[in-house]
């Protein structure tokens, strides 16, 4: 009897778990995401900027007293400047592409639209390797036109971030733009608004929370994805290869490291709170009714054409570099032994790298969208307290400068219990880290579509939260796990910021190689193992693409 | 106003397919037709966002067609509305105005005097995403009004507001009309809503009129069987004319459900001509078996009961042919149960087509 009893009651406590759980997997699974983040970003995080601040005697300003003299703060400077510029001229070329490509002439969006993005599956340097190319001392340009440039210093640099980062802004704006509600525009047309007032008064003000957000990317990327910077900057200092040759140098000294590294954090910390905090109640979305499906309409002579020029030369520039970097992979020595040749592409030793890349890529890729999935299902779906801090947290990894996420974790995970330092574990989790964020925001855009009440019905005939998680949920987020897949996999190829600080000679990555040769001015061997980098990229996309086509999941961000 | 002949293809589509009315000043007249029938195509074309192909748009004795949308003195409320979400309430009706280049202080005049109107009074600094649907309504229709156009044309307007409200916001629209004495252009699906506010109405189907006249007219004299179906007729009977008679003017048709004998009114019907009697639901009176062998009495049982508070809904099976009936106060009438056998009349006055006047369109006829 009593043991009857006592055997009830187990099995009523077990149930009694089991509901426990079923009813909690959000928010337990939430708990633990959260404990992922502030291990693998928090953490590193604090540890390099602790290290500003805190010396051998403890507490102390020194490194901060030494940063205000002459050199870095004029490093500084520079760098806030090419943080400035180069994120105004992508906004505002961005903003150009995206009103063509999405109010233009039809036969043009196309075109325009897939020559504009072709800078993302390329390494961010090759704009560096152009550069060098075209205008350099021997360069063809200059050659042709016997022209006498300085390309070295802060021109080239902006000019080369400017072509790299400018597909990011175009994304961004180009996904505000389309759901912009055309009949806003249509109904200041009716006011008797000009199409130069329209613009002003409607459509710009209504993407000010996309260009906050471009603004927010573009800058991280110029100021700390620093492989053009340091092939272009000569003399002229700026922080991220600051940072570097302190790290990397003779006389490593992580607590200047970290002083830098907060001076790199500041201006992005600044953006990315007027973007979550002051600006977040300001997200205009459409505010009642039916979307219009009414075609957009054309866009006026004064307009069309200062656009048209602004695209053009951006888009110009872009296909020209791509050009010259294919012609120098099989060019003897570019501008002085102008000849073709096999010999670098045939190059033996880009292809460990290669696979290298590849390898950390695709693991990249693959956790990093699933990461970024499930912090995107807790947030929208947990009832736990802090799911606003879970995505802040997330996206606040996307928004960290590389090179300070890259000496967080050579500083965090150095020692054991995390001992990772020179393997391949550490140069996947920082990827998977940073990028999460870009799967996490497909993710929650689609959850919210996705009523609740299609998963209660699920629950409700009987399925269990995983089950429902596995049959309801998944294919229906399919489309949004795919992008961050696609983005994390394609910017682990070709970043360098991060990864320059955690890879090892046993774990080489190709993005690491491409930059030392472009810098000791092997030219012909960085421009073919680049060529090569963007065939594998490309492929991968086409793989892809077939894949998606065969299994009919679609891989579009919107629909 | 006057539209004249406008057509209008997107590619393959023909939205418009000729379309022509006569607007008069201070008059509300309302486009009615089924989603597709291009009703929002023409409005575009109006207000000058869309260029016909074909056809005239004319305002006061002038052709606009190439009259930039801005000077053409006609104003469009969307369907959405359209409003600005980065301005406040008072923003958005002043835009316009502030386009215009206004003084400061006539602006601010004449967004209170619209806010008057609409009576949003004092709500002119709420952000448009602090007020409710019905305000944001009465936001559109001030700014519309806010340049005093000539003209004004509401796409579906009350689509996006719940039952109750949609009621209230008709009686407020059309108050308000009357006090700007404004010529309206209203669009809309809901037969409904067309008939309880519109001077006129034009009836479209398949980017062609199917008929204009006063509310009255159509409900009454549907010309055919389309605009009958959509206006809410669901009892057509087919028949064919086997006697008139000259001395009280009525006639004998062989109809689906029998022998009837009807008074055609003004049309003249001639022996073994086939013809349509429409009927409405609420004049077929049933009850239990008095007025069986009487004339146009057809005995049959219902087949089912839809209870709607004020009326119940039957539907009767007669021979082969389904009749549906309105009876009014069930309170009072009791509600009948399914099965039962019951007596249908039809009255003697209702309203015939020709059998060549299915649609105007030439296309299918479906009820709305």
């Amino acid at each position: 009897m009593a043991q009857a009893r006592a055997l009830s009651r187990a099995a009523w406590a077990r149930e009694n778990a089991t509901e426990f759980v079923t009813t909690h997997v959000v928010n337990i699974a939430g708990g633990l995401l959260f404990l992922l983040l502030v291990v693998f970003l928090l953490w590193p995080i604090s540890a390099v900027l602790v290290k500003g601040v805190y010396g051998p005697e403890g507490l102390t300003l020194q490194f901060y007293e030494k940063f205000f003299t002459a050199y870095y703060y004029r490093s500084f400077l520079n760098t806030l400047l090419l943080g400035v510029l180069t994120t105004s001229v992508c906004i505002t070329a961005g903003f150009c592409i995206a009103y063509l490509t999405t109010r233009g002439p039809r036969f043009l969006r196309s075109p325009l639209k897939w020559l504009t993005l072709l800078p993302l599956i390329a390494p961010p340097y090759i704009f560096a390797l152009s550069i060098i190319m075209l205008f350099g001392r021997r360069g063809f340009i200059t050659q042709l036109f016997n022209l006498d440039l300085q390309i070295f210093g802060f021109t080239g640099v902006v000019i080369a971030q400017t072509l790299a980062f400018l597909p990011l802004a175009y994304l961004i704006i180009e996904n505000m733009l389309t759901s912009l509600d055309s009949s806003l525009e249509d109904s200041a047309a009716n006011l008797g608004a000009s199409e130069g007032k329209i613009l002003r008064s409607i459509t710009l003000p209504l993407l000010i929370p996309g260009f906050l957000k471009g603004s927010l990317i573009v800058y991280v990327m110029a100021v700390s994805e620093f492989g053009n910077v340091a092939i272009l900057a000569g003399r002229t200092p700026f922080l991220a290869p600051d940072i570097y040759t302190i790290v990397t140098g003779i006389e490593t000294d992580f607590h200047m490291a970290g002083t830098l590294s907060m001076f790199l954090l500041l201006p992005v910390a600044i953006i990315f709170l007027v973007q979550n905090y002051f600006y977040k109640d300001k997200g205009y979305v459409t505010i009642s009714g039916k979307p219009s499906y009414a075609e957009p309409r054309r866009i006026g002579w004064l307009i069309l054409i200062p656009m048209m020029v602004m695209a053009s030369i951006a888009i110009g520039l872009i296909v020209l570099s791509f050009a010259v970097v294919f012609i120098g992979g099989f060019t003897r020595i570019v501008g002085i032994d102008n000849t073709f040749t096999l010999a670098h592409i045939m190059d033996w030793r880009a292809n460990h790298p290669l696979i290298g890349s590849l390898r950390v890529s695709l693991l990249a890729g693959l956790f990093g969208a699933a990461l970024g999935i499930f912090i995107a299902y807790a947030v929208v779906r947990g009832k736990f307290k802090g799911r606003g801090a879970l995505e802040g947290l997330c996206l606040a990894g996307f928004a960290m400068p590389g090179t300070v996420l890259g000496i967080g974790y050579l500083l965090a995970f150095n020692s054991p219990p995390l001992l990772l330092t020179g393997t391949m574990i550490i140069l996947v989790l920082n990827s998977v880290f940073r990028f999460a964020a870009v799967g996490m925001e497909a993710g929650i855009t689609k959850l919210q579509q996705l009523s609740i009440e299609v998963e209660e019905a699920s629950r409700n005939l009987g399925a269990s939260t995983p089950t429902t998680f596995r049959r309801v949920v998944l294919p229906i987020i399919f489309p949004a796990a795919m992008y961050g897949f696609i983005y994390v996999f394609m910017t682990t190829m070709v970043s360098l910021s991060a990864v320059v600080f955690l890879t090892s000679p046993a774990y080489p990555l190709v993005a690491v190689f491409i930059f030392q040769w472009a810098q000791y001015g092997y030219i012909g061997l960085a421009s073919a193992t680049t060529v090569k980098v963007i065939a594998i990229v490309a492929i991968c996309l086409g793989i892809i693409q077939l894949m998606s086509r065969w299994t009919g999941f679609s891989i579009a961000r919107r629909d | 106003m006057v539209i004249n002949d406008v057509r209008k293809s997107f590619g393959q589509v023909r939205a418009l397919r000729g379309v022509s009315a006569g607007i008069g000043r201070g008059e509300l007249i309302s486009f009615l037709g089924p989603s597709g029938c291009g009703k929002t195509t023409l409005m575009r074309v109006i207000c000058g966002l869309t260029k016909p192909d074909a056809g005239e748009i004319i305002l006061e004795g002038r052709v606009i067609n190439d009259v930039p949308p801005d000077r053409r003195g006609i104003q469009m409320c969307f369907q959405n509305y359209a409003l600005f979400p980065h301005l406040t309430a008072a923003g958005n009706i002043s835009y316009g105005l502030q386009v215009h280049k206004w003084k400061k202080e006539k602006i601010r005049a004449r967004v209170e005097e619209l806010l008057r109107l609409v009576q949003l009074e004092g709500l002119g600094d709420r952000r448009i995403d602090e007020i409710s649907g019905g305000q944001q309504q009465r936001v559109a229709l001030a700014r519309a009004l806010a340049l005093a156009p000539k003209v004004l044309l509401l796409d579906e307007p009350l689509s996006n507001l719940d039952a109750n409200l949609r009621v209230h916001m008709r009686a407020t629209l059309r108050e308000i009309q009357r006090k700007v004495n404004i010529t309206t252009i209203f669009v809309t699906h809901d037969q409904v809503e067309a008939m309880t506010i519109s001077d006129r109405l034009v009836v479209m189907n398949q980017g062609i009129v199917e008929q204009v006249g006063t509310p009255v007219e159509i409900y009454e004299k549907p010309r055919n069987e389309f605009v009958a179906k959509f206006i809410g007729y669901v009892n057509i009977l087919q028949g064919v004319v086997k006697d008139t008679s000259d001395t009280n003017g009525s006639a004998v048709i062989d109809t689906e459900l029998g022998e009837s004998e009807i008074a055609p009114g003004d049309s003249r019907l001639s022996r073994g001509e086939k013809i349509y009697i429409i009927i409405r639901p609420e004049a077929v009176r049933i009850d239990t078996g008095k007025s069986a062998g009487q004339m146009n009495s057809f005995p049959g049982s219902i087949r089912s009961v839809m209870y709607a508070g004020s009326t119940v809904k039957y539907t009767v099976a007669v021979g082969g042919k389904d009749l549906i009936v309105d009876e009014y106060d069930p309170t009072t009438h009791g509600i009948r149960g399914m099965g039962e056998r019951v007596v249908a009349e039809i009255p003697r006055n209702v309203h015939i087509l020709r059998a060549d006047s299915r649609t105007s369109s030439g296309a299918p006829a479906e009820g709305g």
